[in-house]
């Protein structure tokens, strides 16, 4: 076993590490006050190939691999993870999506440009009534010669309002359940769709979670990403990419918590002492810091299998489950460890905590990871 | 053009001072394992200041580290900013010179790994902020220097430099070949791209040692160093505080400009 990194890897994280704190701290406070989207950053990002980090050069993207992908999300989500947030959904759940399930024809239409961060996008499989469990979907597309045409109400699609194209799960025929669900790119500029931005959210508030009507919304019959029925092994692969992201932005969430608790207590007096010479004080610290440095190691096997295609899907979920837990207990800590200070947004530990929160909700609630990792282990299906 | 840029890797200026310790036998500065490399950040400078010429007109820019201690993923870093090649001199006989010994190594180097225009560096390392090291190269190779650079320029066979000065900065034009010096008006250099880190991983550093550049070693290093450090320690910063007590804040500010004037601050 190597735990050492090599030094593309070694090179990504520097050099995200150094862009996310000149680009992405300065403005996070107030992105999440005034809900703004990252537009700005998210060209900047593209400048630096970031938004088409892991897909393929062939399609105009880096090449990189799942571990270093994993270490940039990491050091993105160690300054914002509503940046994460958009930066997931749109490579991970979106570009990646067309890259494993395309053909050749949509590949080439749509990955140069969204690698290139010109085209943005979304996916979406969850609706008013439909949470957890995606084969109860109602979003229905009926086929009408040579295009589709989809009814129905999607709801939390990331980047919802700002996409360009956003890739819906939808039902083709309601007695097949999770067999009748196809995957279709709707481009957002397509009559029939619109977006309404949800506001008021406890955390990832700058970024863009939207609510989509789709009124008879007439979509070319080339817009279906493989065939029916593989709409829900389409969005169950891009949950498998997306949780080791959310994962890997939680990680980076939690390092922050650590680095920041250490430092205070440093620099922090009561009683004529540091805060660090009390023995309760650095136990929550120390918690914090081996909660991370396991979760890491989660993240990193997951991407290591990733990267040797090997199967996933369970150390994918323990990593989710974990990060995501360890990072809400974290930032729960070190919130505590800076005292009335920590509750206010001066520190950004507030914000991780409200948005870590929702990080063990989406993609997969940590009571579905624990149920899938349940049942790899007792053979029992619970749910 | 044929820029040559020197950067040295040193450890990160940006670490808390706390974590260096003064080993006072050896007169040396000892950083916790835990402190990162870096290059130095004015020879960043010198690479942007490189890499904005080679935007403009077709250029190679080779980059040359010195140093028995580099680590990869580091010095690579010129490379996937956007600069072309990567020399690491690397020999116990460079290690520990001073200023004119560095120089002279460098500048040994600088000649033997090929043609060269213009020569940037940083206006100082980050670790000893000595500032001998492009002058002295200029001298070595007997070509003309500018220091303290803000803005470089390669304009019909010359170099037009805008180099700082107290009040503002003059405008200085020399021939090439000549060695520029960059200071950190120069402005923020750019970032790695994905694009680069991706190309670096493929490129391999040409490593050669004081025989490859045909160095004499009585020259480099220690043994060709011409200045002793005497002593090296931590100076010991001690705060006072003064209340200035007065009627109102209008003499409060005419009594703390007198203060301030008496300390020589003002
Ligand atoms: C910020 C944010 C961004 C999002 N982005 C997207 C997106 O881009 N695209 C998209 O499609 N969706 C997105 N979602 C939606 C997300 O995927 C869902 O919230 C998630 O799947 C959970 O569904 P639900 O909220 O409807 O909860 P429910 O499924 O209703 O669950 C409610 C509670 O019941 C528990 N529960 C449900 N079923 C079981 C069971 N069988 N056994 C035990 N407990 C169970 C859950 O764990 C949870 O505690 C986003 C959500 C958020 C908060």
């Amino acid at each position: 076993m190597d735990f050492e990194l090599n030094e593309t890897q070694l090179m990504v994280r520097t050099m995200v590490k150094d862009f996310a704190e000149k680009e992405v701290a300065p403005t996070a406070r107030e992105d999440d006050i005034n809900e703004t989207f990252p537009t700005e950053i998210l060209k900047k990002m593209a400048a630096l190939g970031l938004m088409g980090a892991p897909i393929p050069e062939e399609y105009g993207g880096m090449g990189l691999d799942w571990l270093s992908y994993g270490i940039m999300i990491e050091e993105l989500g160690y300054q914002s993870q509503a940046v994460c947030s958009t930066v997931r959904a749109h490579i991970s759940l979106g570009a990646q999506s067309i890259l494993q399930w395309g053909s050749d024809e949509q590949k080439k239409k749509y990955l140069p440009d969204m690698a290139a961060g010109k085209i943005l996008s979304g996916f979406v499989t969850t609706e008013p009534n439909v949470g957890s469990d995606i084969a109860g979907i109602e979003c229905m597309a009926v086929d009408d010669g040579d295009s589709w045409i989809l009814n129905g109400t999607k709801t939390w699609c990331t980047n919802g309002s700002n996409a360009d194209i956003v890739i819906v799960i939808a039902q083709t025929d309601k007695s097949l359940k999770g067999r009748g669900l196809g995957a279709f790119i709707i481009p957002t500029d397509s009559k029939g769709y619109s977006a309404h931005a949800m506001h008021g959210k406890m955390g990832l508030r700058s970024s863009d979670s939207s609510e989509i009507a789709l009124e008879d919304c007439r979509i070319p019959k080339e817009n279906l990403i493989g065939k029916i029925g593989e709409g829900f092994k389409v969005a169950m692969s891009a949950f498998d990419r997306t949780r080791y992201c959310v994962a890997a932005g939680a990680v980076g969430a939690l390092q922050q918590c650590v680095d920041a608790s250490a430092k205070y207590v440093a620099d922090r007096v009561q009683f004529g002492k540091q805060l660090g010479q009390f023995q309760l004080v650095q136990e929550m610290i120390s918690e914090m810091r081996v909660e991370c440095e396991a979760a890491r190691l989660l993240v990193y096997r997951a991407g290591c299998l990733k990267e040797a295609g090997k199967p996933n899907t369970i150390e994918t979920s323990m990593a989710k489950w974990y990060s995501t837990e360890a990072a809400f207990r974290g930032a729960n800590n070190a919130i505590q460890v800076h005292g009335s200070y920590g509750y206010t947004n001066e520190y950004p530990l507030e914000r991780i905590l409200r948005d870590v929160k929702a990080c063990t909700i989406l993609e997969g609630t940590s009571q579905m990871h624990k149920l899938i990792i349940g049942r790899d282990t007792t053979g029992i299906a619970a749910f | 053009m044929n820029i040559v840029v020197c950067c040295k890797q040193v450890p990160d200026p940006e670490a808390p001072p706390a974590s260096f310790k003064i080993d006072a036998a050896a007169n040396k500065v000892a950083p916790a394992p835990g402190v990162n490399q870096v290059i130095s950040p004015f020879d960043e400078q010198a690479i942007e200041a490189a890499l904005r010429i080679k935007d403009g007109q077709e250029s190679t820019v080779r980059v040359i580290s010195m140093g028995t201690d580099l680590v990869s993923d580091v010095v690579k870093k010129p490379l996937a900013m956007g600069a072309d090649e990567l020399y690491l001199i690397q020999d116990e006989a460079l290690n520990d010179g001073d200023g004119i010994s560095t120089a002279y190594a460098l500048a040994t180097a600088i000649k033997k790994i090929g043609e060269y225009d213009l020569i940037i560096c940083g206006r100082q390392a980050a670790d000893w902020d000595v500032g001998q090291t492009g002058v002295g190269i200029a001298e070595e190779l007997g070509i003309a220097c500018v220091t303290v650079a803000k803005k470089v320029e390669v304009v019909d066979g010359k170099v037009r430099v805008e180099r700082v000065v107290a009040d503002g900065y003059e405008v200085v034009e020399v021939p090439l070949p000549a060695v520029v010096t960059v200071s950190n008006e120069l402005g923020e250099p750019r970032y790695a791209t994905l694009k680069g880190i991706m190309g670096a991983a493929k490129k391999q550093a040409t490593v050669m040692s004081a025989a490859d550049i045909g160095a004499d070693t009585a020259k480099t290093g220690k043994a060709g160093a011409k200045s002793k450090l005497l002593k090296l320690y931590i100076p010991v910063r001690e705060g006072k505080c003064e209340m200035i007590e007065a009627e109102d804040p209008a003499e409060a500010g005419a009594l703390l400009a007198q203060k301030l004037r008496e300390a020589k601050v003002l």
